[in-house]
């Protein structure tokens, strides 16, 4: 497996020759097809991080985050999800599907 | 080592962003002229209330147009919700008026995702977008050749009950 991108708590792998990706959680290494991928993206993007700061909207400052048609369950707290937020910005960069920093270069 | 990402989808993620938010602007579109068709038959145009009905089934088209697109890249389309439909209008000419602004809205969203594209070197989506692109001129062309009509017609006396008959010019 190849090493994609890093964030503080969270790896992203591609593995070439099962054609599908793997992140690693720290407790547990899950196996993404890309549709899956693309899922946990929309999901990870779609949360409103300002919510965590107010208490109205997020008590406890938790997400829940269901994978890959709700195999895997997750509880993340702000740090987490922020770092997640950012392993999947540079991850899609890095697997050459993003062109987010190349735009922000010009 | 293989480029699985670029063997599963053939456009960008910020090309597939700015859809999955273009298909939630024809689903507010569509809800919207249904609204209007609902005033409509409700406020006796009915001739107009069959235009926005054929328009409601329009809009609909397009956003599974580009629904389907993104299946056939590879992405993620997003089925949308839709929420604030506007269900008050002071006057059949204020809903022609509230549907040229919109059609006008619309064409601002597509032309940026052109000029965004563009940007990201992303042909497959800019291509794709050249029929939208067309699409909006006859969709403003309509609307406005009907607001020119009311205009020469006049609100006056029978003009609102003309003003409805001759709506169904536009109806195909």
């Amino acid at each position: 497996m190849n090493v994609i991108f890093q964030s503080t708590y969270y790896t992203l792998y591609q593995a070439t020759n099962e054609r599908c990706f793997y992140i690693d959680f720290g407790q547990k290494k899950i196996r993404m097809p890309f549709c899956q991928l693309l899922s946990l993206r929309h999901k990870v993007m779609s949360i409103d991080i300002a919510d965590h700061f107010d208490s109205d909207l997020n008590t406890h400052g938790l997400e829940v985050l269901t994978l890959c048609n709700k195999e895997h369950l997750f509880i993340l707290n702000t740090l987490e999800i922020l770092d997640l937020k950012n392993l999947v910005e540079h991850g899609f960069l890095a697997i050459g599907l993003s062109a987010q920093k190349e735009l922000q270069t010009y | 080592m293989k480029d699985i990402a670029r063997q599963s989808m053939s456009i960008k993620v910020e090309s597939m962003d700015m859809l999955n938010a273009q298909i939630k602007m024809e689903a507010h579109a569509s809800a919207l002229y249904l609204a209007m068709a609902s005033w409509c038959e409700q406020n006796g145009f009915f001739t107009s209330a069959k235009f926005f009905f054929k328009q409601t089934e329009e809009e609909r088209e397009h956003m599974m147009k580009i629904f389907n697109f993104l299946i056939d890249t590879g992405g993620n389309p997003i089925s949308p919700e839709v929420t604030n439909i506007n269900y008050d209008y002071s006057s059949i000419v204020d809903v022609f008026e509230s549907t040229l602004e919109h059609e006008i809205k619309v064409t601002k969203s597509i032309h940026n995702i052109v000029k965004k594209a563009r940007e990201l070197g992303d042909i497959t989506t800019e291509r794709f977008l050249d029929w939208f692109v067309m699409e909006q001129v006859e969709e403003e062309n309509t609307i406005r050749d009907i607001l020119d009509m009311i205009e020469v017609t006049g609100t006056e006396g029978v003009g609102l009950q003309m003003i409805d008959n001759q709506v169904a010019n536009w109806i195909e």
